[in-house]
């Protein structure tokens, strides 16, 4: 079982992640609405996964990418965004994100993308 | 027309676009609209719950988008599968579908358009206050018998 980490300011969008994980190995070992609490929660709950929003207050999902990556650079991170311009998109591969999906999804786009996600290596 | 006029239309029918394709996309009902207008500097047009974008970069100014709770209820029902979502979750869908629209105008303008985080309330508060100097345009839209308005400021 793969520990997963939820990260989006929007508590919707929370849910509706959560919603889709039924066929997947994942355990879900927290929430963070923040970048700025994301980092404590990888650093603290060690997480195998994490799906990342951008636009978050406190820290963004890009700085918080690049500090994760340093600190945990084998996680496997899903940047969901509503910024859909292709420059953020490849900024946040070059920083080590290893999907990127954009808003707004639908549990079918969610579900690829961990499909993608979990069978990377 | 001026150029100016003529950028701003622009301008405003990549934010119908946006709204259009959100709802359609998530519930495959499409949005409605109307002729936009620009709003008198004392015309209030909130409905019940509000999600709002600052803007920065190439452009700066606004953009929100008003809607009653029984619109926000009924697309976190078809969305998150909720029945009944607190005053909350509608508030937080507010500031969702507001972030999602501005978002994913970088589409077209890129990452010079500069969003913030969005601000969500609920009716009209007191301290709100819009710039001056910036022509707000007003667009009702309809999706599945919800009117609601994108307000857009930006210069």
């Amino acid at each position: 079982m793969k520990k997963l980490l939820i990260v989006d300011d929007s508590s919707m969008m929370r849910q509706t992640i959560e919603q889709n994980l039924g066929d997947y190995e994942l355990e879900i070992v927290g929430t963070a609405g923040n970048g700025k609490e994301a980092l404590e929660m990888v650093q603290d709950k060690k997480p195998d996964v994490v799906t990342l929003d951008i636009t978050m207050p406190e820290m963004d999902g890009l700085d918080c990418l690049e500090k994760m990556m340093k600190i945990a650079p084998e996680t496997r991170v899903m940047i969901i965004t509503a910024l859909s311009d292709k420059l953020t998109g490849l900024e946040a591969l070059k920083k080590g994100a290893r999907e990127y999906l954009y808003k707004p999804v639908t549990h079918e786009d969610l579900r690829e993308g961990f499909d993608l996600l979990l069978n990377k290596k | 027309m001026d150029t100016q006029q003529e950028q701003f239309e622009k301008t405003v029918n990549v934010f119908i676009n946006s709204v259009d394709n959100y709802f359609t996309y998530l519930t495959k009902q499409s949005v409605s609209t109307s002729a936009p207008y620009v709003k008198d500097a004392n015309e209030v047009m909130l409905k019940e719950c509000t999600g709002m974008i600052g803007i920065s970069g190439n452009k700066k100014g606004f953009i929100y988008i008003s809607g009653g709770m029984d619109m926000y209820r009924d697309l976190i029902k078809t969305y998150v599968g909720l029945d009944n979502p607190s005053t909350n979750d509608m508030l937080d869908m507010a500031g969702e579908l507001s972030n999602v629209v501005a978002g994913n105008v970088r589409q077209t303008y890129s990452n010079e358009f500069m969003i913030t985080v969005p601000i969500v309330f609920q009716g009209s508060p007191t301290k709100l206050k819009f710039p001056d100097d910036v022509p707000i345009y007003v667009i009702p839209i309809k999706w599945n018998q919800h009117e609601a308005y994108m307000v857009i400021g930006l210069k």
